[in-house]
């Protein structure tokens, strides 16, 4: 395990600031895990930009329950020169079902492109400022949000049920 | 007669999903201005299976039919996220034997990787001859890979603590064997490659990538290395047994599409100097550690009795997985191959998210054929090296 001495060092200094956040714990490797409410979360991602956090690992979104919220996950990173222990955070961000929207961080940080798209495509947030949204992976005439957890998968049934 | 009068307007060209550039199914959408690239828009998801959705219905261990599928190429890194994942998740100890193992057969399967980039790459900038040479080495590979697993190309080796059996006995002396021919084969590649005049043409200065544009596209892998960034997760992140290893990570610092190429030749003679090492330290020892995890929870249980034991066909013991949640992440020969994993209580993870180093390297692709010309497309595409097996999932 890689932090023995695990401390909100990142929930701090943002307390520090008056920024409103919420400390989620920590994960299964000692990555610090925040929530930011969706209304904050385009100018606090700037904040992030700015304080090193340049490298945006990996977005990615998950269905918290059915019929809940759905999250979305941004892991950064600073890439330094010579670090070999560099620091992380993971930032959920939660929407309602209902009208899921949150603000694009395509303009902070490229790597967000493709991404969003299939976050996008596969649960149905729709991301605003985003240049080009629109269905990555299923063909763009599909309706439905493949990855949710009420997803009814159409024309399908099991053959031992057909009659 | 009236002369024809030149079209002003720009031309659009499909290069369809089926092209003969051996890239898989990748649809590209130009619009040329002549000979030049203005715009390119690249559409994915002819591939797309929905991995990351049948992950709820098989369990952990009967996965691995699935997670060699999307790099083809190199599938001991699926199978190694695969299980590295659970096993960062619950702790579990991997034997030194099997980390040892683990390593040796990663160095090969990128090894194997990086050939057949190359073939493709010197194929689609024209060299036909470096695209047989490649499977005659790929081909020892193989006959390694199935002496040890059963299987050529898609193993279903690695299990979450350890790998699924041991080395069979002569497997370390063919290794060695294969290692001493393989620096041979490299040095020819050298010579038939790198200083050849026409290959340079074709690729030095095509597809610059800035260092710190490159961490903003969130590249990884060898496309960030050829930028300028020594970034490479196997000493960063110094998962299974790197740092007993002595070895340089390779890197450039020009950004284009020789310093790309100048990299994955440097990673493989690197990865034979690790799997050297490796073989020649490699510890006895028991293989595989998972006996410990399994009947956890009901130790004494009544459904265990004698009496029920033949009612019906129990299930194959499973890996149960704990409420938490983890990024994890391996150095694929592709880039930066990460899994992550929220658990839920039981053998079904309850998202299992594939972070594919393909799909994330191939957003920089419009960028930079913007000024290029129609032929550098096809080198650019290849020095970004994408399978679409991971980019679609």
């Amino acid at each position: 395990m890689e932090n023995d001495h695990l401390q909100n060092y990142l929930s701090d200094w943002l307390v520090k600031y008056e920024l409103v956040h919420r400390s989620l714990g920590f994960d299964s490797r000692g990555i610090e895990t925040l929530q930011i409410k969706v209304e904050d979360w385009d100018s606090i991602a700037v904040i992030f930009y700015v304080y090193g956090y340049n490298y945006l690992r990996s977005q990615c979104v998950y269905d918290v329950a059915p019929g809940g919220f759905l999250g979305s996950v941004y892991h950064l990173t600073k890439i330094q020169y010579g670090t070999y222990n560099p620091e992380e955070v993971c930032i959920k961000v939660f929407v309602p079902r209902k009208n899921p929207r949150i603000p694009s961080v395509f303009w902070i940080w490229r790597s967000a492109d493709f991404q969003e798209r299939e976050s996008y495509d596969m649960l149905g947030i729709s991301y605003e400022n985003h240049p080009r949204l629109k269905r990555i992976l299923m063909p763009e005439s599909w309706i439905g949000w493949p990855l949710r957890k009420d997803y009814i998968t159409p024309n399908f049934y099991e053959i031992q049920d057909a009659r | 007669m009236t002369v024809p009068v030149t079209r002003k307007d720009l031309m659009i060209v499909n290069m369809g999903p089926h092209h003969p550039s051996m890239h898989g199914v990748l649809r590209l959408i130009l619009t040329l201005d002549g000979e030049d690239v203005i715009d390119c828009e690249p559409i994915l998801g002819y591939l797309h299976r929905g991995m990351e959705k049948n992950s709820g219905k098989p369990n952990n261990s009967t996965i691995s039919t699935y997670v060699t599928r999307w790099d083809y190429l190199a599938t001991m890194f699926t199978e190694a996220i695969t299980v590295n994942a659970p096993e960062k998740l619950e702790n579990v100890q991997v034997p030194q034997r099997a980390s040892y193992i683990r390593v040796i057969m990663l160095e090969l399967s990128r090894i194997a990787s990086h050939l057949l980039w190359l073939g493709p790459f010197m194929a689609d900038i024209g060299a036909q001859t470096p695209f047989f040479y490649i499977f005659r080495e790929r081909e020892l590979i193989y006959n390694l890979f199935e002496a040890a697993t059963g299987m050529r190309m898609m193993h279903n080796y690695f299990r979450i603590g350890g790998v699924a059996a041991d080395l069979p006995y002569g497997w370390i002396e063919k290794c060695f064997d294969f290692c001493d021919y393989f620096l041979t084969g490299v040095v020819e590649y050298q010579k038939l490659i790198t200083r050849n005049p026409i290959f340079l043409e074709r690729v030095e200065g095509v597809g610059i990538i800035g260092g710190e544009e490159a961490v903003n596209w969130g590249l990884s892998g060898p496309m960030l290395r050829a930028s300028g960034i020594q970034w490479d997760l196997r000493k960063v992140d110094n998962y299974e047994c790197y740092n007993e290893f002595d070895w340089e990570i390779q890197w450039q610092k020009e950004g284009d599409s020789l310093a790309r190429y100048l990299v994955r030749i440097g990673e493989m003679k690197e990865s034979i100097k690790m799997i050297q090492q490796a073989l020649e330290g490699i510890p006895g020892g028991p293989y595989e550690n998972l006996e410990v995890r399994r009947f956890d929870r009901a130790k004494n249980s009544e459904w265990n009795d004698f009496a029920y034991r033949f009612i019906s066909k129990k299930p194959s013991p499973n890996f149960e997985l704990s409420k938490q949640e983890l990024y994890a992440r391996v150095e694929a020969p592709k880039g930066e191959l990460g899994i992550y994993l929220i658990g839920d209580n039981s053998v079904f993870p309850w998202r299992w998210k594939i972070r594919p180093p393909g799909f994330i390297n191939l957003q920089i692709l419009p960028e930079l054929v913007k000024r290029m010309k129609l032929a550098d497309i096809m080198t650019i595409l290849g020095s970004i090296d994408i399978i679409m097996g991971e980019v679609d999932r």
